[in-house]
């Protein structure tokens, strides 16, 4: 362990430190631009050189490793003059823009300027002018200003895995943008390029000359879009959000956020329910009445019917913990239903006469272990648009020689290294599985099979990953026990590893511990009789058997939920719609109650590794919504049973009572809670079940796989410009295959039908995709009512 | 010296028709030396190259044997012998002759080096411009490899060593051996940061020994005759022969291989045919490339041609370029091309060398086009400080050194341009 002293302060480090880490972790700040700890070292800006006694030259500290017995200052006359010589050279060709400059004020090298920098230039020269590039709805450019320090180069290269960026020409023609033939960036974690950036030359777009930063408030917050719930710092002004920027958590998010979690904050002014509506006794369209109106009126329609006739479903996206705790409980032990879920796109409930732990349901991997994984098996799973920083981890895996082996319908886009792909139609990847299960032991079967079984008998960190395709299976059940059934070969496994992981939507994980799902009640514990799932409720409800259906956060936008409503409403169900955003379907429900979105109110969510986070107020919504917990709660006063809690500590209180994750001093602690502390093992003693029916293998037979569009899956997402301006151009994608077959041409525009129903699309040939299978965004078709408890089997007709 | 009989070591066979070829080659005893090496140890081999003290002749003139003896006896890694034939240094074009006139001798050197520190695997690095140059070395490896010299069992040996050429797209920095290898696996030709050192991590993160054409072109020589008797060439402290370059206002300019420790005076008038109009038309010489800062006549009547000597007239011996000036040459004029191509030639990497050659030639070629201003040659001088040892390579260096050089030798024609907005030299 080398000593050296740094400013005439000692300190031992681990060898291959470097000078610039040894002085952090003295608390000595060294200046530098080039130097991040989450990317290569390039060395190249030159800021960071201080003086280590017996060199003769100046060294930058950032790539140079310590040695015993090393003396080094930081602020000696020649790291001065050094330093103070960069600064001069680095602001020769800089604009004097600051003025109007968005990072004017988080400037490293304003503020270096101003610390280390000469009061007026000696520059008297020509000053460099560089054009400025298209990157997108995401990144702003003003290259005049960039300083070459290629943060943007080396995060685009080596964390997001896209070759995007780039510097090309040399000396000071250098100039750094999108490589040759690039244009719009499409890595999804653009936004980090405008964060990395030490000067204003890359900066957000859609913050272009909105505010300046010491203006913003800067709130400490949890992102909700996806389930990985990573730390972002919400920066708002006069009850506005202007932008979100990463907060770093080496354990979760590291210094990194996603488009999305960037900016589809934006919809959450759009399309917002502003008062309580009701449909009048004398019927006709909705009228806006006053919360006491509304809520006599709702505990009027459930008082009005059996409570077994009552039935609950609750969103998973952008619910917090309060809401679902409250919702589960006011159906509950207020009304006294045991039908509730969450699960709106499930197919396969078969699960839930065992039922499902916490440990089987979300990750066992820590995302900060995942990449130390040596073999990734990904099950119907699309990592990079459904979380896109779990992606990071595995691509860092894969980077490391982890191999990487994927089943499902389709070739992914995932920028991980290393990989493998089986590709087998919808309904096929048991079969494979079963394959591979068989390998492990006779190492005899198909090629693709016993490479799997190879590669995990010797993996001793493997990771499997049950993505939303495979949780959303029509044999999802089949799918997940047979993964159980597989890593229970692996032999070489280290010990303490856990590799069955699970991707959850959402906060579905929140949702589940919380009890809002049928066969359990929060905590996971036992109830004495089971409810409907969402499915049955939906049939139930089309059937007029559920007579009041009480919605909360659904996404009312979404295929299948407006299919089922439309035959709910038919046979006369009442329906309450609870929630943030007007849509369609949202007018045709009897009673309206407005609520609140994430960052408008206390939200706990619960992350796919099970950590349980708490995200703060940043902003009022409108007037008259009503934080949704606050709602349930003051609906309870219309029934004999109330809800005991009358604030937020109290609720909090009591969903710790529940399940010891949620208990307030734990949460509110500060502390960043543990993850995949789930308690209990996994569920055991279930046997690999071959009675699932082979689907019937037709010819003739077109699988339509609909897939959210990344940017646009939530109803705030879809009403963010932003993401609306990322989002492609909405296509059907089809295999050369089956497109000579239809003797279609990319770009025809083809007609899909299916029960009925019938929808017109652009088509695009993409070799990524098996024949037999059409792949579709559920934006683009959402009339065909989306998926019930099958694939969808469609008809392809040129138009 | 005697010019009648100079030791000829690199340049022995280039007076020699189709000295490019194999036969030729052959007949003046090529590969013989490799044989006879085949036979000893590595270890013996770099052993006897330190003996020799040759240093290396690409610029920089680090010890050729130590250079070696670097690289990891046992690496997991395989160990790469690149060979540096980028020639880029303004006024250098030995290694152009070499490659040219005699590609057997630098693959015997590269098969006899690769042999000594262990590799399998060479690359010449040739720059884009050298055409006909390539085409001869590839040539030539083709022979060799056809009579058993390159291959999986050399001469029936068992050693193994397989040569190919790649090709520069033009941009002087990949003569500095990082941006070299960089370039080599496909990159943009920029240097890497130092530590780690390609002895280490090299090609493909490899070991790598990167030498340049004439040094390696030297090795049989030494090998032949021994490295005791090649340290008998030249001084102490510069072994050996050396090919100078000579260019500029010489009566007959060219590359001429020499012992070192030659003065400057008797390699310019008894080898390039002496100065246009006479010694005393002599204005100043540039040494050792357009980098070397510019020495005046007066240390020119003195300088020996040593790696020593110069650096005590303040210069430096670097690729072996002589550049002649003689009086009609405006010195702020020559420094403006030479700082235009500096300007033009640094990667753009880091700061200091990026926006430093820019400022520098602006001000330089302002002050020689008349629009100097009162603190121009200070501002200069503090620059030249500002980029030196400050800069990722040498190329901050090399771009400095000549501008503080030209000041320091003709200060009072800088100030002449800046005070009366025009050259002295008429």
């Amino acid at each position: 362990m080398p000593t050296l002293i740094i400013d005439d302060r000692e300190i031992t480090v681990k060898p291959g430190t470097t000078i610039m880490e040894a002085a952090r972790s003295l608390g000595i700040e060294i200046p530098h631009f080039c130097y991040h700890p989450s990317l290569s070292i390039a060395g190249n800006c030159r800021m960071c050189m201080v003086e280590v006694e017996k060199m003769p030259k100046p060294v930058i500290s950032c790539a140079m490793p310590v040695n015993d017995g090393m003396v080094v200052r930081t602020n000696s006359e020649m790291v001065v003059k050094a330093r103070r010589g960069v600064m001069e050279f680095l602001l020769i060709n800089h604009p004097l823009d600051c003025p109007v400059c968005d990072q004017g004020g988080e400037c490293k090298l304003q503020d270096y300027a101003v610390k280390y920098g000469p009061d007026r230039s000696r520059f008297q020269d020509k000053k460099r002018t560089v054009p400025n590039y298209d990157l997108g709805p995401v990144i702003e450019t003003e290259m005049n200003r960039c300083i070459h320090c290629t943060r943007c180069i080396r995060f685009s290269t080596e964390v997001a895995g896209v070759e995007e960026m780039g510097a090309i020409f040399r000396g000071d023609h250098m100039k750094v943008g999108p490589c040759p033939g690039h244009g719009p960036l499409t890595s999804v974690l653009a936004g980090n390029l405008a964060e990395l950036c030490p000067v204003g030359a890359l900066n957000l777009k859609p913050f272009h000359f909105q505010a300046r930063g010491w203006e913003l408030s800067k709130t400490e917050g949890i992102c909700e879009h996806c389930a990985v719930g990573c730390h972002i710092r919400v920066d708002s002004m006069e009850n506005r959000i202007y932008r979100i920027m990463s907060r770093q958590c080496s354990s979760i998010n590291l210094d990194w956020l996603c488009d999305k979690g960037r900016f589809a904050f934006e919809g959450m002014t759009e399309g917002r329910l502003q008062v309580p509506m009701m449909v009048p006794e004398s019927g006709g369209p909705q009228v806006e009445v006053t919360w006491n109106q509304a809520l006599d009126r709702v505990a009027a329609l459930i008082q009005g019917v059996a409570p077994e006739e009552v039935a609950g479903l609750a969103g998973s996206w952008g619910q917090g913990g309060e809401e679902l705790y409250a919702f589960q409980d006011f159906l509950r032990h207020v009304v006294g239903t045991p039908h509730l879920d969450h699960r709106l796109l499930r197919k396969d409930f078969s699960p839930d006469s065992i039922p499902l732990l916490r440990a089987d349901l979300m990750l066992n991997t820590p995302l900060q272990d995942m990449e130390r994984a040596d073999a990734v098996f990904l099950i119907g799973a699309g990592p990079r648009f459904e979380m896109p920083l779990l992606n990071l981890r595995l691509r860092k895996a894969s980077l490391n020689g982890a191999s990487v082996w994927s089943l499902g319908p389709r070739h992914l886009l995932s920028k991980l290294e290393n990989l493998e792909e089986a590709i087998v139609l919808p309904g096929e990847e048991a079969d494979f599985l079963r394959k591979v299960l068989n390998a492990m032991t006779t190492r005899r079967g198909p090629k693709a099979a016993v490479a799997w079984a190879n590669a995990l008998r010797k993996a001793q960190r493997p990771v499997f990953l049950l993505g939303r395709f495979a949780v959303n299976h029509p044999n999802a059940e089949t799918l997940r026990r047979l993964v159980l059934a597989v890593l229970g070969k692996a032999e070489a496994v280290e010990p303490g590893w856990n590799g069955y992981n699970r991707m959850i939507s959402g906060n579905g994980a929140g949702a589940h511990d919380l009890g809002v799902v049928p066969q359990r009640g929060p905590g996971y514990t036992k109830l004495g009789r089971r409810g409907m799932n969402a499915r049955e409720i939906f049939e139930q409800s089309a059937l007029g058997k559920i007579k009041v259906l009480f919605l909360m956060g659904l996404d009312m936008e979404s295929d299948t939920v407006v299919e089922y409503l439309a035959a709910a409403a038919q046979a006369g169900t009442k329906i309450i719609f609870q929630g943030a955003f007007h849509s369609a379907a949202v007018d045709k429900v009897d009673v309206v109650l407005p609520g609140l979105v994430h960052g408008e109110k206390f939200s706990t969510l619960t992350n796919c590794e099970g950590r349980v986070q708490r995200s703060g107020r940043v902003v009022h919504g409108p007037i008259m919504a009503k934080e949704d917990w606050r709602i349930l709660r003051a609906l309870s006063q219309r029934f004999p049973q109330e809800l005991p809690y009358d604030n937020l500590q109290e609720l909090w209180e009591a969903m710790g009572r529940e399940d010891r994750h949620y208990d307030p001093a734990v949460v509110d602690s500060g502390e960043i809670p543990k993850a995949c502390d789930h308690g209990v093992g996994l569920t055991e003693g279930l046997e690999c079940g071959a009675e699932v029916d082979a689907e019937e293998n037709e010819t003739d037979r077109l699988v339509l796989i609909l897939e959210p569009s990344f940017y646009r899956d939530t109803p705030m997402s879809r009403r963010s410009s932003t993401m609306t301006k990322l989002d492609g151009v909405e296509v059907l994608r089809i295999s050369g295959k089956e497109a000579k077959k239809h003797k279609i041409v990319a770009g025809d525009r083809v007609c899909i039908e299916c029960n009925g129903h019938r929808v017109e699309v652009r088509t695009v040939v993409d070799e990524r995709v098996k024949g037999g299978v059409l792949l579709g965004t559920r934006e683009a078709m959402r009339e065909l009512g989306g998926e019930k408890d099958g694939f969808l089997q469609v008809t392809l007709k040129v138009l | 010296m005697n010019q009648s009989a100079p030791v000829q070591i690199v340049f022995k066979n280039i007076h020699k028709s189709d000295s490019h070829t194999l036969p030729v080659y052959l007949e003046g005893g090529g590969y013989k030396t490799l044989a006879k090496v085949l036979a000893l140890t590595p270890e013996a081999v770099i052993e006897e190259v330190k003996k020799s003290g040759i240093r290396g002749r690409g610029g920089a003139g680090f010890p050729t044997g130590i250079k070696w003896s670097f690289i990891p006896r046992n690496s997991p890694k395989p160990k790469y012998l690149v060979c540096n034939a980028d020639e880029g240094e303004p006024g250098t074009c030995k290694d152009r002759d070499i490659l040219r006139y005699d590609p057997h001798l630098l693959i015997e050197g590269m098969i006899i080096s690769a042999f000594a520190v262990g590799s399998e695997r060479g690359y010449i690095y040739i720059r884009g411009e050298f055409n006909l140059e390539s085409r001869r070395v590839e040539q030539a490896i083709e022979e060799a490899y056809a009579k058993g010299y390159l291959g999986d069992n050399i001469l029936g040996k068992g050693v193994r060593f397989d040569l190919a050429v790649h090709l520069g797209a033009g941009a002087y920095v990949c003569g500095e051996e990082t941006a070299l290898l960089e370039s080599l696996e496909g990159k943009k030709g920029q240097p890497r940061v130092k530590p780690p050192f390609p002895a280490n991590v090299g090609l493909w993160g490899g070991p790598t020994v990167i030498n340049n054409v004439e040094t390696l072109a030297s090795i049989p020589g030494i090998m032949e005759a021994g490295g005791a008797w090649y340290a008998g060439l030249g001084v102490e402290k510069s072994s050996g022969t050396k090919i100078f370059s000579v260019s500029g206002h010489v009566n007959r300019p060219g590359n001429h291989e020499v012992e070192m420790g030659i003065s400057l005076r008797a390699l310019l008038e008894e080898y390039a045919g002496g100065v246009r109009g006479g010694w005393d038309n002599l204005k100043g010489v540039i040494p050792g490339g357009s980098s070397s800062p510019i020495l005046t006549r007066e240390a020119c009547e003195t300088v020996k041609m040593d790696y020593d000597s110069i650096a005590r007239a303040g210069s430096m011996l670097g690729s072996g370029a002589v550049i002649v000036l003689d009086k009609s040459v405006c010195v702020v004029r020559a420094l403006a091309r030479i700082s235009r191509f500096y300007r033009h030639e640094s990667c753009g990497q880091c700061t200091p060398c990026r926006e430093g050659t820019g400022w520098m030639a602006q001000i330089v070629t302002r002050i020689e086009a008349g629009g100097g201003r009162a603190g121009d040659i200070e501002l200069l001088e503090e620059l030249c400080g500002n980029i030196s040892g400050k800069t990722i390579c040498a190329l901050g260096d090399a771009a400095a050194m000549p501008v503080a050089g030209a000041i320091r030798a003709f200060r009072e024609e800088f100030v002449y341009h800046v005070e009366h907005g025009r050259c002295m030299v008429e």
